[in-house]
């Protein structure tokens, strides 16, 4: 079977990248310097306490060593603990090494799978309101190049890819939340949270889409078996509906399993702007609080996220484009 | 029925560009009767693919109809409303264009695609009898297995097949005329040729007009009663095509009748004569491996180049022809050493290329060197044609001032203006183009030339300078060259000796006058079989022209490759895959049946 043999073939490419990615970002947290026995234990502590813990976490094994047999914690699912968050939830725990009230640390996974649906929410409700946005506005800007449709698109296309988007956030929230009481903007409460923000995010995806679609249709619409169709006694509606979207989409798919990446990056500003309480704000958080195994444990699930998007996006395109199975 | 079929008249079509109007389609008039196959002859850019559109008012700007009319069935094209125009465009007039890889939507299986428009220009028609319909006409275009390849998308197709798609596209609606416009041009010639008697067959059984509209004379001949000349949007000459082409009245059928190569009639063919060999081949092969789908780590060896022997002498021209997929592109390659052989050997003036380091082979190369087809591709966009010439001079080493006086000699050489020194190659035609990249490789003063189709984008006028320039080189500079090429005509007039190859091997390999007048593989014959002429051809189609496709370099038939198509075979040939057998006169053919002589009686052999 095809698609299965594909997806093997992908999936063993893409666990190899994963691997790598996994290799740098470990070996890299381990080059630079801070201590995190140090970090652990607190600034405070005596130099045997840090000593202690770095036995106790093997931090004083050579990096290959450790690598292996961090690997294997992760064969088993576990992404390891937080340095400094505390089971509880709050962002910040108790500094001291011989502090009683000092919780237990949370899980790695536990952290990024409490957020991670947040995120996924902003960004589908961004990509469906900008895909709203842009593939009628686009698919009009292709048919009719140089003529008004097409003129808008370039035109809104500009003005969305030169609006900064803390800016715009900060903007947005001042007058359709402060000023009109629209939209909530700040946190997360519900379901209405997520607009204000995923609107700001529409605004930095609209540009790409408008502009791949409008050239990807007017391409297509000079391709000779669309200029054929009326000889061939097809209307014009059905010559565009069924054949020319369908050609102009592999572009604009392709374009998507990029974006989807980017769109991950954007949240970080995005959800910092509006205290959404997703993957981005935690992976400020866990920066600003150098939480290591957090961070560690981000990096491989977005590059696990981007390997499974890119697989999905290739297949989409395979079952609109027959010529893509390779 | 009674009266034309279709009757144009005053039909005239402008094209409007920068403030300026020009006639492409001036004061066109015509008639066709049903079952008639009317021809349309004139050179690139005399407006008949504008006139052919005009005729379905399928024009749009800068083009414009401005006057005429197009009475089609008793009704005026050119003034019917949007619903009526439906009701004629692809469905009472089927049009068959040049492009047929083009013509549908890649995405979508053909079959599918060719339902969607019968259903759409006879609406009546339920999805499952549209679907009998289209698998009927694609037995009766003789599309193997077409059950299975209704499902397929345009890609799966072979350009010959796809034209045969493009076809029942035209007939499923039971048209009672079809625009056929240059359909045969990107085809070969034998492919070319199954085409046509194809269309010679359905038009008979199904009595069907065709307006056959082509850029050579010799094609249209082959299929069309009368015939129309046209020139510079006008058509100044009609009649019967015996005649045009027997008495041509006007001086322009003339010069288009003077400009097709003569292949048996008054032909000096150039002699090979006997000197150093400048470039030897021997023995070469070149297998790619290409991912077999639906599996997981599948490869497919296609055999691109078996066993490939031969030897150019010095101030030799040496043609290789063969059709599509037959390998020359993959062995032009390897003659430029710009992909090495998996086995053999190619040694150039005596050394084998394999054993050299890459500093004496960068030196070497300027001994040989390539030209190939697309004058456009070739060049790039943003130099001035001078340094353009001067640009191989420095890669090998040469000061800037002694660089820029051999290209100046060069482009004096070849013909280029001063003028063009310091232009840019943009507006430049195909010819000029092609002298620019003769010029390149001339300042190098190579031995040996490779010409990949160089000739096969330009017009007659072009190529009859060019070769008369290839000529005139040749004798100052004593250059060999290397023809390959699918144009017969050319090679014919240019090669002392000739090889023919078919799926990676030549199958024969012989002097110019042995080759064209006494071939002695069935596949030389089926390919002189297929050429279009005003000639009496001297091997009839009825007897030598091929059925089908060559079979895919995957998987080859046991034994002589050819056997799957050839008239000849016999139970042996099942067994034995012939080498090239020596024949007198230094020729040789691999057949285990070859023709001995053209007086031999065949008519035993033959199907």
């Amino acid at each position: 079977m095809f698609v299965l043999s594909f997806l093997l073939r992908r999936l063993l490419q893409g666990s190899l990248i994963i691997l790598l990615v996994t290799f740098i970002i470990f070996t890299l947290l381990r080059v630079v310097p801070g201590d995190p026995a140090r970090l652990i234990v607190g600034g405070m502590a005596p130099d045997e306490v840090v000593a202690v813990k770095a036995k106790e976490l093997g931090l004083d094994r050579p990096i290959p060593v450790q690598f292996v047999s961090y690997l294997g914690t992760l064969a088993t699912g576990d992404l390891g603990t937080s340095f400094v968050r505390p089971k509880s939830g709050a962002s910040l725990g108790g500094a001291a090494f011989d502090d009683q009230t000092r919780e237990e640390r949370a899980k790695v996974l536990d952290l990024i799978l409490a957020t991670l649906p947040m995120t996924l929410q902003l960004a589908m409700v961004a990509l469906v309101i900008a895909l709203l946005v842009a593939v009628p506005l686009g698919t009009a800007g292709g048919l009719y190049p140089g003529r008004w449709p097409d003129k808008l698109a370039l035109a809104l296309g500009s003005l969305c890819v030169s609006t900064p988007n803390f800016w715009l956030g900060i903007v947005l929230t001042l007058f359709l939340s402060v000023k009109l009481k629209f939209l909530p903007a700040i946190g997360y409460r519900g379901f209405s949270y997520t607009i204000l923000p995923a609107i700001v995010l529409a605004v930095e995806i609209v540009p790409f889409i408008l502009r791949t679609l409008t050239v990807s249709v007017a391409q297509v619409m000079r391709e000779e078996f669309i200029q054929l169709a009326p000889i061939r006694g097809l209307s014009r509606s059905r010559t565009i509906f069924s054949h020319a979207l369908g050609n102009s989409a592999i572009p604009l798919i392709n374009l998507l399993g990029v974006q989807l990446g980017m769109l991950l990056g954007g949240v970080l500003v995005i959800e910092f702007i509006f205290d959404y309480p997703g993957l981005g704000l935690l992976t400020i958080n866990a920066v600003l609080q150098r939480d290591f195994p957090l961070i560690q444990g981000i990096a491989i699930f977005i590059s696990v996220m981007f390997v499974a998007i890119n697989i999905l996006v290739d297949l989409i395109a395979m079952t609109i484009d027959p010529r893509l199975e390779y | 029925m009674s009266g034309p079929i279709l009757a144009v008249s005053n039909l005239g079509v402008e094209l409007q560009r920068a403030g300026k109007t020009r006639r492409v389609v001036d004061d066109v008039g015509f008639a066709l009767a049903p079952g008639e196959v009317l021809g349309l002859v004139g050179e690139a850019g005399s407006g008949k693919s504008v006139l052919a559109r005009a005729l379905v008012r399928a024009i749009s700007s800068p083009l414009e109809i401005v006057s005429g009319k197009v009475v089609f069935e008793g009704k005026d094209i050119l003034s019917a409303d949007r619903r009526e125009l439906m009701a004629i465009r692809g469905n009472r007039i089927g049009f068959i264009g040049a492009n047929p890889m083009g013509s549908l939507d890649p995405r979508l299986s053909i079959g599918s695609q060719i339902v969607e428009k019968l259903r759409s220009v006879k609406p009546g028609i339920g999805r499952a009898e549209a679907r009998e319909k289209v698998l009927e006409l694609f037995g009766r275009v003789r599309i193997p297995s077409p059950d299975a390849r209704f499902h397929e998308a345009p890609f799966q197709f072979s350009g010959g097949m796809m034209q045969r798609v493009m076809i029942v596209d035209a007939l499923v609606s039971d048209p009672s005329l079809v625009i056929a416009d240059n359909i045969t041009q990107p085809l070969d010639v034998t492919v070319a040729a199954q085409i046509i008697r194809l269309i010679d067959d359905l038009r008979q059984s199904l009595g069907t007009a065709f307006l056959f509209i082509s850029s050579s004379l010799p094609v249209v001949a082959q299929i069309a009663e009368r015939t129309l000349v046209m020139q510079r949007g006008r058509i100044v000459e009609e009649g019967r095509t015996e005649d045009i082409a027997a008495n041509p009245g006007q001086a322009y059928t003339r010069t288009l009748i003077s400009r097709i190569p003569p292949i048996w009639n008054n032909v000096s063919a150039p002699v090979a004569t006997e000197a150093e060999a400048v470039l030897k081949i021997d023995n070469v092969t070149r297998t790619y491996r290409v991912r077999r789908r639906n599996t997981f780590n599948g490869f497919n060896a296609v055999k691109a180049i078996r066993g490939v022997s031969f030897t150019v002498k010095a101030r030799e021209n040496f043609g290789i022809v063969g059709e599509s997929g037959c390998g020359k592109s993959t062995l032009t390659r390897l003659l430029a050493w710009l992909e090495q052989p998996d086995s053999g050997c190619i040694a150039f003036l005596g050394k084998d290329l394999s054993q050299l380091s890459s500093r004496s082979l960068t030196e070497f190369r300027k001994s040989f060197q390539l030209l190939l087809q697309d004058p456009y591709g070739s060049l790039p966009a943003n130099m001035p044609v001078q340094r353009m010439i001067e640009e191989p001079l420095l890669i090998h080493g040469v000061g800037k001032a002694e660089a820029a006086r051999l290209a100046q000699e060069a482009m004096a050489e070849v013909g280029l203006s001063m003028e063009f020194a310091e232009r840019l190659p943009v507006g430049l035609s195909a010819g000029q183009r092609q002298r620019i990249n003769i010029a390149r490789a001339l300042v190098l003063k190579p031995q040996l030339l490779i010409l990949d189709e160089t000739l096969s984008a330009l017009d007659q006028v072009e190529q009859a300078e060019l070769l008369d320039l290839f000529t005139r080189l040749q004798a100052t500079h004593g250059f060999s060259y290397v023809f390959i090429s699918h144009d017969l005509a050319l090679v014919r007039r240019m090669c002392h000796r000739i090889a023919v190859m078919y799926l990676g091997r030549i199958v024969e390999l012989a002097d110019n006058a042995t080759l064209f007048e006494h071939p002695h593989h069935p596949y030389t014959r089926a390919l002189l079989s297929a050429m279009p002429t005003l000639e009496d051809n001297r091997f009839p189609r009825s007897r030598y022209l091929l059925d089908g496709e060559p079979p895919s370099p995957i998987e080859l038939p046991s034994g002589c490759s050819f056997r799957s198509r050839c008239p000849r075979a016999q139970g042996d040939c099942q067994r034995i895959d012939p080498p090239l057998l020596v024949i007198d006169g230094g020729n040789a053919a691999a057949c285990l049946h070859m023709h001995e002589a053209l007086t031999e009686k065949e008519t035993a052999d033959v199907e």
